[in-house]
């Protein structure tokens, strides 16, 4: 008796969702097979890796593969634009973390501005991430909706606390695309997608934050978070959890000791950059094996292995 | 595909005659069909019936131990695509190559710089399980040997049977893989694999020749076979590998379930981030041996960390060790923060600590794996426990520094941690981990602890109360201690029960100290809200009041006399279930009970570390609800019944009716564990089969939704369990829509006889 392979494309398919305008516009999303099973159906839309920026500036450069690459650069606009010459790099992700209120409480105006700024300097597609304080991040996303309506970014993301403001404004009024963040929870993830498609926003510009974890650290239940929630969009058709997954990667991986701890105290363990890096490539291919549509990373070496990896299963 | 138990009924001898141990021909194929016990038990079954059955009922997926001694693995025995519809079984292993292409001296050095890689995390050894041996000609026996000193698990790879043969025959003992078999090769290679009793595995082209090959050695009788489905690219080796799983779980060929190498060394090509990128996706899609170029401590780090949470029992937590964990370059004179062993709490403590900076001995005691608070309302977390680990770690010898900071979510424990470890200065730390930074930078536990060091030298010195805990009661002493029962007027009556009633029985679960005003009620011995909360239960019609003194350590037993003497005394004596952590205090509640409306209940025993209380159940003459789980939830019904036949024998044992233990499959929560439900549901029937009595915390099931969904979700499941054959649930009775199912279903059950206003009796 022969080998028989029994194919498994289904039906149902994950939103295909366009970020970006013109050339370098990008679309996540659309395959009906779980993620990389390119022997069951083709898939139109391979993955995509983000850069992310933070407007911390060369703050955010904690090893020197970073500092060296961003050498040179002035201004958050200067590293943004030297992050799209990044090989595999497709969008870029502007992080404006010092808004939180317990930080440097960036003002949403100056937010604004330095969004802007990056729109007008990048041609490649913006994700904008949010400071995680959700009533400054409902009005930053507002008011940078607003100023770059056309450019058709992402914002990261509308949450339980302020998915209305952020789906009216971002969603409904300047039509840009709405991110829906939820803990590691299939459960919620589906409420706040329910919740957004019911306030109006269209569910083709809707893209899921499922949650995210460094590996090692509880990304158990990111694993089976992701595994069920494209099971449930394929297998049982379930429109509410069709949207293309966004996992920020980086945020995670740079906050864990392996990323952190310096070689003099650690010696044993080797580079700190190359433990980084290491931890973040590790990470976002597990994110991607689980059905992220995108990851965003932050080192040029691991965008560039997480690209190659995505070429070479694709 | 899974055969069921009717069918293997089918062919059964059907004469119960119980020499297979189980009491029915039916019972015996019920176990069969879910792998319980082999057919062969069955004496009287045809052979025919047993070659047929055997074959259908062979795992999906078989295990496969390679290597000897303390380095034996197991590979494979995997059940589920998805580790969240069961779980993953056996960790993938990695290994790193040596081959004859290289020179001593490089053998030499890559052999020794995989000894750096060896480290411990979460209790489980970290290092590179085995050696990867390839090449052709003599030099590999030597090349093999050498791998099999280090006392790693030897894989030898190669297509030239002689080289193979010889390398196998030097090493054997050591339980080598020998990797080779293709279609041109794979009857002598069989010969040496067979005859050194080891795994052989199965290479070839394409999927097909692999196929083919592994059907030709199946035929020849060898089933001890691994996989090596490495292709020409990574996305060929994804799709046999995918193909293999799926063939065997999902579609039931047993030809492809075995478990599987993935070379890496040839996929990335030299390119080692792009190596990792290919470790992680096969750690999660279906490599059991995966083979790197090379392994450094950068990429060890996060793919053991990976792999170790992806082979996390979806249900069981995970655990940390206890002990003491110094933090920042803690040591003996730096001040201790304790908390359980539930790994992701250690995680976030530990991780915020460090980023605080501030040296501190973190303590982590047994808790079973829970968190905080779940931990202390099981009793898993109290000042016993804490004083329990403080001697068997001998943690006052070993810290000088007196502080001890809680978790600011257990500030109730203060006061009694404070008596039992009187040397030190107990101090309220953070309720959330990110808090902590803060608190350790700002130096306000150091305020704290000294305030509390000045209360203790204020007061007078108490005499050490020398507490006997296997003493017994002394009932008058107790008796004499609590207040005056207070009679009040609720305007309700416990209206008198028929004990042989067949009708459902509800647990009112109102009187719970995790409720603010009932605990505020206990630490006061104020009656009134008691008093209340059993008025509305009792109007709302229900038969059982449940009472929860919380741990209760210091006072347990007067405690738990005062509330069942309040409760008994102003509502007819109505039948309660006496519900705490502490043993001493049931016994005293059942002391006073009086039984004219039903025996008490003790809730609740379990088949684990609380087995005891069927012990104190039957001593007692008591009803005793006993769940079945030990530690962790059950994984499957084969396990529920396991736990429950456990209990069941010990109480039948001690001389209980079977009817006084009332099985508890422990409800799930939805939001979470949606895709268990059946199987509780499935466990319910199951008791009911066996005419056993059950109930549960029924309402669990709602966890978390809203409120408006709450009795919507609460009464059908309850609908749908009392189908199943549950005889009571501890629910909320002022849920109106859930008693009038209940009220319902006992008439289409014929419990109750109908009448027009059945719903207001």
């Amino acid at each position: 008796m022969a080998f028989e392979a029994k194919l498994q494309a289904f039906n149902s398919k994950v939103n295909a969702v366009t970020l970006g305008t013109g050339d370098k516009a990008i679309t996540i999303g659309g395959q009906n097979v779980m993620p990389f099973y390119t022997f069951d159906a083709a898939i139109e839309n391979p993955q995509k890796v983000g850069v992310e920026i933070s407007d911390l500036g060369m703050e955010m450069c904690t090893v020197d593969g970073l500092k060296d690459f961003y050498a040179g650069c002035n201004t958050v606009v200067d590293m943004a634009k030297k992050a799209e010459t990044i090989e595999g790099a497709s969008f870029i992700c502007l992080h404006l973390e010092s808004a939180d209120p317990n930080g440097a409480d960036t003002s949403v105006e100056d937010c604004v501005k330095l969004a802007k700024d990056v729109a007008d300097a990048i041609s490649m597609p913006l994700v904008v991430m949010g400071c995680k304080n959700v009533d400054k991040d409902a009005e930053i996303f507002n008011k940078v909706s607003e100023a770059l309506e056309g450019k058709n970014i992402l914002v990261l993301s509308a949450r339980e606390e302020n998915y209305k403001t952020v789906g009216a404004s971002a969603g409904l009024a300047y039509g840009q695309k709405v991110g829906a963040e939820s803990a590691v929870d299939i459960n919620l993830a589906k409420q706040l997608n329910t919740m957004l498609s019911q306030l109006g926003v269209n569910e083709q510009a809707i893209v899921m934050n499922a949650g995210s974890a460094a590996a090692g650290y509880g990304y158990e239940y990111v694993a089976s978070t992701l595994d069920r929630i494209r099971l449930a969009a394929l297998t049982q058709g379930d429109a509410q959890l069709a949207m293309p997954i966004i996992t920020p990667v980086s945020t995670e991986t740079y906050g864990v000791k392996e990323s952190i701890m310096p070689e003099s105290e650690m010696p044993e363990w080797g580079s700190m950059e190359e433990r980084a890096i290491e931890m973040e490539i590790t990470t976002a291919a597990a994110a991607l094996t689980g059905g992220a549509d995108a990851v965003i990373l932050r080192h040029p070496e691991s965008i560039k292995t997480i690209a190659a990896m995505i070429a070479a299963l694709n | 595909m899974a055969v069921k138990g009717l069918d293997i009924f089918k062919l059964s001898p059907k004469t119960n005659c119980k020499e297979c141990g189980s009491p029915t021909c039916m019972a015996f194929c019920m176990k069969v069909a879910q792998g319980a016990v082999p057919i062969e038990q069955c004496p009287h079954m045809s052979d025919e019936a047993k070659a047929l059955l055997s074959e259908a009922t062979a795992p999906a997926m078989k295990t496969i131990k390679i290597g000897a001694g303390d380095a034996e693995i197991t590979l494979g025995g995997e059940t589920v695509l998805y580790r969240h519809d069961k779980t993953f079984v056996s960790k993938n292993v990695f290994a790193v190559p040596v081959c004859t292409c290289m020179d001593d001296a490089a053998v030499d050095a890559k052999l020794e710089s995989l000894k750096k890689i060896d480290y411990e995390r979460i209790g489980e050894r970290e290092f590179v399980e085995s050696i990867y041996v390839h090449g052709e000609g003599d030099k590999i026996v030597d090349l093999a040997k050498k791998a099999a000193a280090t006392g790693r698990v030897v894989i030898v790879e190669t297509t030239d049977v002689d080289a193979a043969k010889a390398a196998i025959d030097a090493i054997k003992d050591t339980k080598p893989v020998l990797c080779g078999a293709t279609k041109d090769n794979f009857a002598a290679m069989n010969e040496i694999a067979t005859a050194a009793g080891i795994a052989l595995g199965v290479c070839g082209d394409s999927i097909d020749d692999i196929y083919d090959t592994i059907k030709a050695l199946e035929d020849a009788g060898n089933k001890n076979l691994i996989i090596n489905v490495t292709g020409a690219d990574v996305k060929e080796t994804l799709k046999n590998a995918v193909f293999c799983r799926r063939g065997a779980i999902k579609d039931s060929d047993k030809s492809l379930g075995y478990p599987s190498i993935v070379n890496l060394s040839r996929l990335a090509k030299g390119d080692l981030h792009l190596q990792t990128a290919f470790a992680s996706l096969f750690t999660l899609k279906y490599g059991s041996i995966i083979v790197m170029e090379d392994m450094t401590m950068a990429e060890a780090l996060p793919l053991y960390g990976l792999r170790q949470n992806i082979y996390t029992d979806p249900q069981k937590p995970m655990k940390v060790e206890p002990g003491i964990y110094p933090i920042n370059g803690a040591g003996p004179d730096d001040p201790c923060i304790l908390t359980v062993d539930f790994a992701l709490t250690y995680f976030l403590v530990s991780g915020e600590i460090e980023r605080s900076k501030v040296p501190v001995n973190l303590l982590i005691t047994d808790a079973s794996g829970m968190s905080v608070l779940t931990a202390w309302a099981a009793g898993k977390f109290s000042s016993s426990t804490v004083k329990k680990f403080f001697d068997e770690f001998d943690i006052a010898s070993k810290i000088n520094n007196r502080t001890l900071i809680l978790p600011g979510k257990v500030a109730v424990m203060k006061g009694e941690i404070a008596d039992k470890l009187p040397e030190w200065n107990v101090v309220v730390g953070t309720r959330e981990a990110v808090e902590i930074v803060k608190y350790l930078r700002d130096g306000e536990y150091v305020k704290a602890a000294e305030a509390a060091a000045a209360s203790k030298a204020d007061a007078p010195k108490a005499e050490a109360k020398v507490v006997d805990e296997n003493a017994p009661l002394d009932f008058e002493r107790i008796a004499a201690s609590i207040p005056e029962i207070k009679k009040v007027d609720m305007g309700v009556t416990y209206k008198t029960r028929n004990v042989d009633s067949q009708k459902f029985i509800t647990i009112g679960e109102r009187i719970h100290c995790i409720s603010p005003t009932i605990k505020a009620a206990f630490d006061n011995w104020d009656p009134e809200p008691i008093l209340k909360r059993a008025a509305e239960q009792i109007a709302a019609g229900a038969t059982y009041l449940d009472v929860n003194i919380g741990p209760a350590e210091s006072n347990g037993p007067e405690l738990m006399t005062w509330a069942v003497k309040l409760l008994q005394e102003n509502f007819n004596n109505v039948p309660l279930a006496l519900d705490t952590a502490n043993k001493k205090a049931i016994e005293a509640g059942i002391k006073v009970y009086n039984r004219t409306n039903g025996k008490p209940i003790v809730n609740s025993a379990d088949a684990g570390s609380r087995i005891d209380n069927i012990n104190l159940a039957a001593a007692n003459d008591a009803i005793v609800i006993a769940l079945c789980s030990a530690d962790g939830i059950a994984k499957d019904n084969e396990e529920r019944m396991m736990h429950c036949h456990k209990m069941l024998d010990l109480g039948m044992s001690l001389g209980m009716e079977s009817d006084d233990l009332w099985f508890d499959p422990l409800f799930l929560v939805v939001k979470g564990m949606q895709d268990k439900q059946m199987d509780v549901l499935n466990a319910i029937k199951m008791f009911a089969d066996e005419g056993l009595k059950s109930t549960g915390g029924l309402s669990n099931n709602s966890n978390g939704a809203p409120k408006e969904v709450r009795p919507i979700m609460d009464s059908t499941l309850v609908a749908m369990c009392m189908m199943q054959g549950l005889t009571s649930a501890i629910v909320n009775p002022c849920d109106k829509r859930l008693m009038e199912t209940i009220k319902s279903a006992d008439i289409f059950k014929n419990n109750e006889l109908y009448s027009d206003s059945y719903l207001d009796m």
